[in-house]
């Protein structure tokens, strides 16, 4: 495993040991719903289902369908966010 | 409607052997043996939904592929062994179809994989421990400011069978536009009642008290028929039933005089009296189904207690050691003397003479809800003829005594003192007091009182918004109660017994007003 590797995963080891993990889950999840990404997400979904049809569509097809999109669609703002609050859990870990 | 699309992709697929439906799939039956429901609950508390510290360590160094070691990639658990897999870099399909394991679960978000079905499955039972288990999850991960203190989850509301089928069969459906008239009907009076045919417009148009009975939250346990609380409950039902033609609450009345005594009889009672008793009755009757939860006899976790009790504080303070001493009493309205009582009333408005008035024009001086809360809220000297034993002193000392509100209630009811029984003269006071559409508690509170003398300032979260007014017409031996209801936000209503009209917000706020609802805007979580 590559060093960077190594660090993300002792990085997500200590989010979930902290529970910070799943408060920043919820975090997000309230900013994506805020920003309208939610409902972004929603109606691509609608589309892949059009797609291959209700009775066949999988999970899959809609991962596969939505996710490139999906990943591109997330604001700036949003990351930044994230990425601001997992620096200043970091921080306050190691005093 | 969504629901009937549901439906006929259910119906439509019934017959189609291992088919894709939210029942689930076959291939969990190899699964479902011995003790698969605990083993199924630890894979979810340990690797699923982590609650505790012990199970959040374990998740937190165990939960790596088991091929590549990578934590990411929508790890999979082997639901039949202990076996980790990546699900993008198809790590656990390798597993499943090595050791014909066909399923294994989603650890981000619980969701169970069938290999043979190629498609996540809901399972029902497996469905029902997933949900039991993420709730205790989530009630374990403590106060979180994201997750405020809710406790639980918002989870979006799924109907049972039973639910499905009554729906089938009821298929009228009712839809609340923002102009439509359900909720309000009128009340034949049976003889002097409209003392209580007023209370019941308020209460039927409390919002939080309408939404509790409307979804059948009282679960009866009185033996007898006797339940203030069911006939309430059936009472709300008649009013949301969309019936025009007004309603005859013998029932109601017949439970009042069996329960509050005091009331029974043909002659006019008071609305405020009959408020308290309601109340009380209901208070008492619910207390009963809550009474194994409610430990703390005070404090009554029953629905009537929920958003009409309050806490008002008293402070007494010694004059001479200023020492304080402070007692909290329930409440479940606010009495206001008014000017032109028999008690002393000092004017506190500038250009208010305090004089009785009568009839519709108010001076710009007049007494508003606020000079009588002001009043009702300022320290007041105890005089010489009246010490209490103060004890920092151990002696009687002349005392200052404050009241200032604790706790608000969800509903503030403030009652104006308007019938003086005195032992000299029975009258009634007709003075004039303003009253807001919108009021703020803030100053009123506890809390900013201590805020005051330490020189902070209080941010207004205290605001009530006027949902109900109950009027009285006449004298004190001959009078009839009337209410004003709000409808809708800006839509009010008079109810005078039988007959329901409609009322402008001027109408509203120029009556003399009796009894006022007030209800908070901005809820709380416990």
């Amino acid at each position: 495993m590559s060093k960077e590797t190594q660090m993300r995963a002792a990085i997500n080891q200590k989010l979930i040991e902290m529970g910070e993990r799943e408060r920043l889950k919820e975090l997000l999840r309230a900013k994506l719903i805020e920003c309208g990404w939610r409902d972004q997400l929603k109606a691509l979904c609608k589309e892949v289902i059009k797609e291959k049809g209700l009775e066949n569509v999988t999970v899959e097809d809609l991962v596969a369908g939505v996710t490139p999109k999906g990943r591109a669609l997330v604001p700036d703002s949003v990351k930044k966010e994230l990425l601001q609050r997992i620096r200043a859990f970091l921080a306050q870990q190691s005093t | 409607p969504p629901i009937a699309d549901l439906e006929n992709t259910i119906s439509k697929n019934s017959d189609v052997v291992s088919v894709m439906s939210p029942a689930g799939c076959s291939h969990v039956n190899g699964f479902k043996v011995d003790n698969w429901k605990q083993n199924l609950r630890l894979i979810y508390q340990c690797f699923v939904w982590s609650g505790s510290v012990e199970t959040r360590k374990r998740k937190a160094k165990s939960c790596i592929c088991h091929l590549c070691g990578a934590h990411l990639n929508r790890l999979h658990s082997c639901l039949h062994c202990v076996f980790f897999g990546c699900f993008s870099k198809k790590h656990i399909h390798e597993h499943a179809k090595n050791k014909r394991h066909n399923l294994a679960i989603d650890l981000l978000y619980g969701g169970i994989y069938c290999f043979v079905c190629q498609d996540y499955i809901y399972d029902k039972d497996m469905e029902q421990i997933a949900k039991e288990e993420q709730r205790k999850a989530w009630k374990l991960q403590g106060r979180s400011p994201l997750l405020l203190c809710i406790g639980e989850k918002y989870s979006m509301w799924e109907p049972t069978k039973r639910e499905l089928e009554l729906l089938r069969h009821n298929p009228k459906r009712r839809k609340i536009t923002a102009n439509c008239t359900i909720g309000l009907r009128g009340l034949i009076n049976l003889g002097n009642t409209c003392f209580m045919n007023c209370i019941v417009q308020a209460l039927t148009h409390t919002p939080l008290l309408r939404d509790f009975f409307l979804s059948d939250r009282h679960k009866c346990e009185m033996q007898s028929n006797s339940c203030l609380v069911c006939e309430m409950s059936q009472l709300f039902q008649e009013f949301y039933s969309g019936h025009r033609s007004p309603h005859i609450p013998f029932r109601l009345l017949h439970l009042v005089w069996t329960h509050a005594r005091h009331l029974a009889g043909y002659e006019q009672q008071d609305a405020h009296e009959f408020l308290i008793a309601a109340l009380d009755v209901l208070h008492r009757h619910c207390k009963d189904d809550n009474g194994k939860k409610a430990n703390n006899p005070n404090h009554c976790s029953c629905i009537i207690d929920q958003i009409f009790t309050g806490g008002l504080q008293s402070d007494v303070t010694c004059q001479v050691c200023h020492g304080v001493s402070t007692t909290i009493d329930p409440f479940w309205d606010i009495s206001l003397d008014l000017p032109g009582s028999s008690t002393p009333f000092w004017p506190l408005s500038p250009g208010s003479d305090g004089s009785v008035v009568n009839g519709d024009s108010h001076p710009s001086g007049a007494t508003t809800l606020t000079d009588c809360l002001r009043r009702f809220t300022r320290p007041e000297h105890l005089g010489s003829s009246a010490k209490i034993k103060c004890s920092g002193c151990h002696s009687y000392q002349e005392s200052t005594k404050q009241l200032t509100m604790k706790r608000l209630p969800i509903v503030a009811c403030f009652h104006l003192k308007r019938f003086e029984h005195s032992a000299k003269l029975r009258r009634k006071i007709t003075t004039y007091v303003s009253f807001p559409l919108e009021l703020d508690m803030t100053p009123f509170m506890a809390s900013s009182k201590e805020s005051r003398m330490n020189g902070q300032y209080q941010q207004p979260v205290d605001s009530y918004s006027l949902f109900a007014v109950v009027n009285h017409q006449g004298t004190l031996e001959s009078g009839h109660y009337t209410t004003f209801i709000r409808q809708h936000k800006d839509q009010w209503f008079k109810c005078d017994d039988a007959i329901i009209t409609k009322a402008s917000i001027k109408d509203v706020l120029d009556s003399e007003g009796y009894l006022l609802f007030y209800h908070k805007q901005f809820l709380e979580y416990e």
